[in-house]
């Protein structure tokens, strides 16, 4: 009797070993990675977390292709407004501004790829550890304030899987904001950020997506909260084939403060998927948490968060919230809002609702003049507006708002 | 101005308005009253658009254009405001952006220029101040956290700033105190011209102490029953409803 795998490779699966294959120069820590991750394959819906998101599906349509070429032109970005300070990575080349400081941020290209313990067990991550050739890294002196935005473009134009890391550090009291676009349209794009927010450092991070429809996009962020760190994150994404954004926050000690809040909208069959996880060591941290999801057509919002309050976390003030909208019957929305809590001196709450348009609100502003388009509009925009207004920078905040408004006009 | 003609309307099945005709000519204000299920609420949304009201037959006319196959928006255009029994609550709207984005809406459809930023602000304030309601509440999202009164004056800040060419006030009156009955009474006074119309839609006759009707209407049982001066409706405070109820 003949022994047929229950899953065969598929020519992603195939062309990555064959990528593996060919690296002239790799560490023991990669090759550890790379045969993790071939134990565990890329996660299907029937891996706890990944039920929603079946990524050994959907990349099972990639087809890698070695399309990349050295053309490094790009167009401005959304954020060129802003005056950041820009970093490019091209289909995984990465692009430095010219001088290694600026305003107290030094950059720099590193060798070695980063690993974390909590990351043992995810194939996703240990795949990028396995194939990323180069990551880049840059600092924020401690005590400084950097005025300018940086902004780290991620742009994937062809076939070839991406993989991307980044490792940054927020020095003591100091504070920056981070920019990320995930931009172009290409197939498979994977990132690992690694950031840790020291002492009494203030972090905003900023994260649009909005990619090409047949992108697949893993990022993988990882936050380390130093005592009195402040971290504000906010992300839009519009989707792509599958889109998975995760949040992996660590307070090791007390009086972190952060607000992690997100926002998709999503039309044909775009998905996109928040998934975070927060945990709470430290005593007295503060954490805030929205999502909103749109999604009309056949779009998937999906949205994770898990918040695990440990015995030492005591006074641990934790509220999470997940609001969906639904613009059509085939249109889904899955939430999983989780709370694991230990300590017993603490605050912690979660909800979760999903619906439609009030018909009674459409008609309402029908009836003062808004046509169709714009009563529906004015609706949605008004209810991913609590994410968006919660931005703290002004020219940010603007150039999401205008992302809003930009996918409104097609609905 | 104002005419409808043996209008038939189901909601859900079940036909509420039974053959009603009305005529509100140019300059007059009409009330109509009723007991509690005899359509009237039914006759305000018909006449605004809403599409859960099944339309059976009949006609609805403002100026000559025939109001039935136009979209609620279409209608506003054409300077219909309805003044809402229940307004909403509409959490992430800022209430002077909608006021203005839907006067500029109706602008837009009638080939008007739209109102400028500044002129827009000079007269929201001056008209808030008249409807009684602070700069606060018109800085806030869109009727949160209002009470049920502050939601009627927020109705009546709308009404003055659209300046319709008619107007319908759904129970405007209820629940609302003695002054705020006073501000509503001033407003559709001020408003009163010869070239506009006002149906208002009541239970009791105090809202008609303020704003004296040129005519009073009875529905019972999705049809006018009877029609007459001011004094009818002083009329039914004394007798009640009931005679007619049994008539229909």
């Amino acid at each position: 009797m003949s022994s047929t795998p229950l899953i065969t490779p598929s020519t992603l699966d195939a062309g990555l070993k064959a990528a593996f294959a060919a690296r002239s120069k790799t560490s023991e820590a990669q090759a550890a990675a790379f045969e993790r991750f071939e134990k565990l394959g890329f996660p299907n819906r029937r891996v706890e977390g990944w039920k929603w998101s079946d990524f050994n599906a959907v990349t099972r349509r990639v087809q890698p292709a070695n399309d990349i070429t050295n053309d490094n032109t790009v167009a401005p970005s959304v954020f060129a407004g802003l005056n950041p300070l820009e970093i490019q990575i091209i289909n995984g080349r990465i692009i430095l501004p010219e001088s290694d400081t600026i305003d107290g941020i030094e950059f720099g290209i590193l060798d070695s790829v980063g690993t974390s313990p909590h990351m043992e067990d995810h194939a996703i991550a240990a795949l990028n550890v396995a194939l990323t050739r180069k990551a880049f890294g840059f600092s924020v002196a401690e005590g400084v304030s950097v005025e300018r935005p940086l902004l780290i473009r991620h742009i994937n134009t062809g076939s070839t899987p991406i993989f991307t890391q980044t490792m940054a550090r927020a020095e003591a009291n100091s504070r920056v904001k981070i920019i990320e676009s995930f931009e172009g349209a290409g197939a498979y794009y994977s990132t690992l950020f690694h950031l840790g927010v020291r002492d009494g450092a203030h972090v905003e991070r900023y994260l649009l997506q909005d990619a090409g429809a047949e992108m697949v996009t893993h990022g993988f962020c990882g936050v380390m909260m130093g005592r009195d760190a402040q971290f504000r994150q906010t992300s839009l994404s519009t989707g792509g084939a599958l889109c998975r954004h995760e949040t992996h926050m660590l307070y090791p000690g007390p009086d972190g403060d952060s607000n992690i809040n997100s926002a998709s909208l999503l039309s044909g069959e775009r998905h996109t998927d928040f998934t975070t996880i927060v945990a709470h060591q430290g005593e007295g941290c503060k954490t805030r948490q929205l999502h909103k999801g749109v999604a009309r057509d056949r779009g998937r919002n999906i949205f994770q968060g898990k918040f695990l309050v440990e015995r030492t976390a005591q006074k641990t003030d934790a509220k999470m919230t997940a609001n969906a909208l639904l613009l059509s019957d085939t249109a889904e929305a899955n939430h999983k809002p989780e709370l694991e809590i230990y300590a017993d001196d603490v605050e912690c709450a979660h909800g979760s609702t999903s619906g439609a348009l009030d018909d009674d609100a459409l008609f309402y502003l029908r009836q003062r003049g808004l046509d169709e388009h714009g009563a529906r509009a004015l609706l949605i925009d008004a209810f991913v507006g609590e994410v968006i207004d919660g931005i703290g920078d002004d020219g940010v905040r603007e150039v999401f708002r205008a992302g809003v408004a930009q996918w409104l006009e097609a609905v | 101005m104002l005419k409808i003609e043996d209008l038939h309307v189901a909601v859900g099945g079940a036909e509420i308005l039974t053959g009603l005709t009305l005529d509100v000519p140019a300059g007059e204000v009409h009330a109509i009253m009723g007991p509690n299920g005899s359509g009237k609420s039914t006759l305000s949304h018909t006449i605004a658009g809403r599409d859960a009201y099944e339309v059976r037959g009949g006609r609805v006319t403002l100026d000559g254009d025939n109001l039935l196959e136009l979209d609620p928006d279409e209608r506003a255009a054409k300077g219909l405001f309805l003044s809402f029994q229940h307004p909403l609550e509409i959490p992430g709207v800022q209430t002077m952006t909608f006021i203005r984005t839907a006067m500029n809406a109706q602008r837009k459809a009638r080939g008007e220029e739209e109102i400028s930023a500044a002129d827009f602000l000079k007269r929201v304030r001056e008209k808030a101040k008249i409807v009684g309601l602070d700069d606060a509440k018109i800085k806030r999202p869109f009727n949160v956290g209002f009470s049920g009164g502050e939601k009627k004056r927020m109705e009546m800040l709308q009404m003055t700033m659209f300046e319709p060419r008619f107007a319908i006030m759904d129970e405007t009156d209820s629940g609302l105190d003695i002054d705020a009955l006073k501000m509503v009474g001033d407003v559709v006074n001020e408003l009163r011209d010869p070239s506009r119309g006002f149906l208002v839609i009541t239970h009791y006759q105090r809202l008609l102490d303020y704003i004296k009707p040129d005519a009073v209407h009875v529905l019972a049982g999705g049809k006018i029953v009877k029609s007459g001066g001011a004094e009818l409706a002083a009329e039914l405070e004394r007798s009640g409803y009931d005679q007619f109820i049994e008539a229909a």
